[in-house]
């Protein structure tokens, strides 16, 4: 059956039958009441059927052309009372191409022979696949990008406040809705210390088109803490000005975080090295300082002939031998330096250490009249190697006695402080001081020494300084010439 | 002709006593001509070097010790080469350490006014060789110059 065959089109409308059979389009119309159908040439067409080569009805849309998966759209749309319904994309069966899209208008129309539906069929197959081959593309990029954890940002420098994020930067921030954010919104994110340098990245790109590429901290919503790469490109314009900055976020947490581990132990090694320099300079300078001087006396002791002169020169033998007990010493104390880190760390009370040490140099208290006094209700007890606390009070005390002051009563205090997350051990002396534009920056280095004090060994400090930097502190000295010294170690 | 030796001024800038006994000592055994000065840091020597420029009591020889309290022997060199150019006479700087530390003895040579550097402890013949050497241009001196 056709359109040209029955006639059904009346009156004026005859003349377009042969213009509906020339199109590359499908005609189908349905009667409600008689279940009458009819398809123009170009349904059997666009099917890839000759004319007539399938039969027109109900039975063959349904059955064998119609996808059976389509069906329900299909009747749904052409049962509803709608009379403008959306046109519907379906899947027929084609003679050579097996299924393919199509689309369908859907009108319906009440007259005097009854109910009817009638609607174009058009073959949408390229663009359906075009669209599902870019819906699928779409999906293996969104794949892509959540498994790189990536997302992407954009700044218009026309509007600078705010900042266009695609769904993974939401994600990787942990932020549930996709709330449009303001650039200070979005730097907010980041741990307050990387704030400012994204500010200014950021600025610099906009003022200078200068790309940027760094790491940064992020707390996202539910308060993780997460690595993320910060990168940027300028978009300029033809005047060379930057129009939009266009970058990435990327988690890069568990690299950045191997890294970080990573340059911890090069400092670990840093320091170990430079304990083994120290090392190397003491058996450099002082190890063979006695040895030559040793060496020296022996050959002078066999030139000398007088007994008094080998006498003499006998006793600086005997002197020698007991500078070189003390050096081994010092070699010792810093290996322990290196071994007693791997101890555990204890509780320790201070006062009861503290007067152990004062009555262990109860002598040298006494010699001076020295007052000393402590305080140390702020923080009672520390966890800490033991003997570290016992050889950084000792070494201190030493010094403050060892470097009083001649003109007046050595007053010495030592006292805890607890300041934020930090405790701190103060020990302050009112002694001869230490010109620190001069001397500051050796201070705390090995041999060392700034008075001419004869038992000055200029090892105590050095010392005390690596004890206290091995359990992550660090210790500050603050001095005037003549009025005293103070010493500030940060213990944790 | 026999040539009248006048002794020459020599000065120990060294904080180790023993070391500065066992030099006295050895000069004194091998008869070597020199008056001996003992100063036991950079900071002492330099005060010297000032009044004795005033007084022309100035050294011929200065035997350098590198680590020393109050002022060692590199910021020494400093000072002696400010005032360098307004002393009366030349003075020849030997570093006398028992340093192996390569960056000593690198930081040495790049002194200009370091004559050498020497290891502790000082061999005989170095000394000797030290003392001949200052002998001879000391009294070609006086033969130029009468002083």
């Amino acid at each position: 059956m056709s359109f040209s065959e029955k006639g059904k089109l009346s009156g004026d409308d005859i003349h377009l039958t042969p213009l509906i059979n020339d199109l590359d389009t499908g005609i189908w119309k349905y009667n409600f009441n008689t279940r009458e159908v009819k398809w123009s040439t170009g349904f059997y067409t666009v099917l890839g059927y000759q004319f007539n080569e399938i039969e027109c009805s109900v039975n063959t849309f349904f059955e064998h052309l119609l996808y059976h998966g389509d069906k329900p759209a299909f009747t749904n749309a052409i049962n509803n009372r709608i009379t403008d319904a959306p046109p519907l994309q379906l899947r027929f069966l084609t003679k050579k191409n097996g299924y393919q899209w199509f689309e369908t208008t859907i009108r319906k129309q009440d007259d005097e022979n009854g109910s009817i539906v009638y609607g174009s069929l058009i073959n949408i197959n390229r663009y359906k696949h075009n669209d599902l081959l870019s819906a699928h593309n779409q999906a293996t990029h969104d794949d892509a990008f959540k498994t790189a954890r990536l997302g992407i940002w954009e700044i218009d420098t026309q509007n600078v406040n705010t900042i266009v994020l695609s769904k993974q930067v939401y994600e990787l921030f942990d932020l549930q809705n996709q709330l449009n954010l303001s650039v200070e919104e979005f730097i907010s994110f980041f741990e307050p210390p990387y704030r400012p340098v994204l500010q200014n990245a950021i600025n610099n790109t906009i003022k200078h088109s200068r790309p940027f590429d760094i790491d940064l901290l992020l707390r996202s919503a539910k308060n993780n803490m997460l690595w993320l790469k910060v990168k940027a490109v300028p978009v300029i314009n033809h005047f060379g000005k930057c129009t939009a900055i266009k970058g990435i976020v990327q988690d890069i947490d568990n690299e950045k975080r191997k890294l970080l581990k990573l340059e911890q132990s090069i400092n670990l090694l840093t320091d170990q090295n430079r304990r083994l320099q120290n090392f190397a300079y003491i058996v450099s300078h002082n190890l063979r300082s006695h040895t030559g001087n040793l060496q020296f006396m022996v050959n002078l002791f066999e030139q000398a002939d007088a007994r008094e002169e080998r006498e003499e020169i006998f006793s600086h033998i005997k002197a020698i031998s007991e500078s070189l007990d003390g050096t081994i010493e010092h070699i010792n104390e810093i290996v322990k330096i290196q071994t007693e880190i791997t101890k555990e760390r204890k509780v320790v009370e201070l006062e009861p250490m503290f007067r152990t040490i004062c009555s262990a140099l109860k002598n040298n208290i006494e010699a001076i009249n020295a007052r000393v006094e402590w305080d140390f209700s702020q923080c009672r007890e520390i966890s800490y190697i033991p003997a570290y606390m016992e050889s950084i009070l000792q070494n201190l005390l030493t010094n403050s006695l060892k470097y009083s002051s001649p003109e007046r009563q050595p007053i010495i205090k030592c006292y805890t402080l607890a300041e934020g997350n930090h405790i701190y051990l103060i020990f302050e002396d009112n002694g001869l001081g230490i010109d620190l534009e001069r001397y500051g920056d050796k201070l705390f280095g090995m041999y060392k020494t700034f008075h001419n004090n004869s038992d000055a060994k200029g090892i105590g400090l050095f010392i005390t300084r690596n004890q206290v930097e091995a359990l992550g502190g660090n210790i500050k000295v603050d001095s005037t010439v003549n009025v005293g010294t103070k010493f500030t170690i940060r213990l944790v | 002709m026999i040539e009248e030796r006048n002794p020459t001024n020599t000065w120990i800038v060294d904080d180790d006593s023993i070391y500065v006994y066992g030099l006295k000592k050895l000069i004194s055994i091998k008869g070597i001509n020199t008056n001996l000065s003992h100063f036991i840091n950079g900071q002492e020597g330099i005060n010297a070097l000032k009044k004795a420029n005033e007084n022309q009591q100035l050294p011929d020889i200065i035997l350098l010790d590198i680590n020393m309290p109050v002022m060692d022997g590199w910021e020494f060199m400093n000072e002696f080469a400010k005032l360098k150019p307004q002393l009366g006479k030349n003075i020849t700087v030997y570093i006398v350490t028992p340093s192996l530390d390569l960056n000593d003895i690198h930081r040495a040579k790049s002194i200009p006014e370091v004559a050498e550097y020497i290891f502790k402890p000082v061999k005989i013949s170095q000394l000797t060789e030290i003392f001949s050497q200052t002998q001879y241009q000391t009294n070609e001196r006086i033969r130029q110059y009468g002083t």
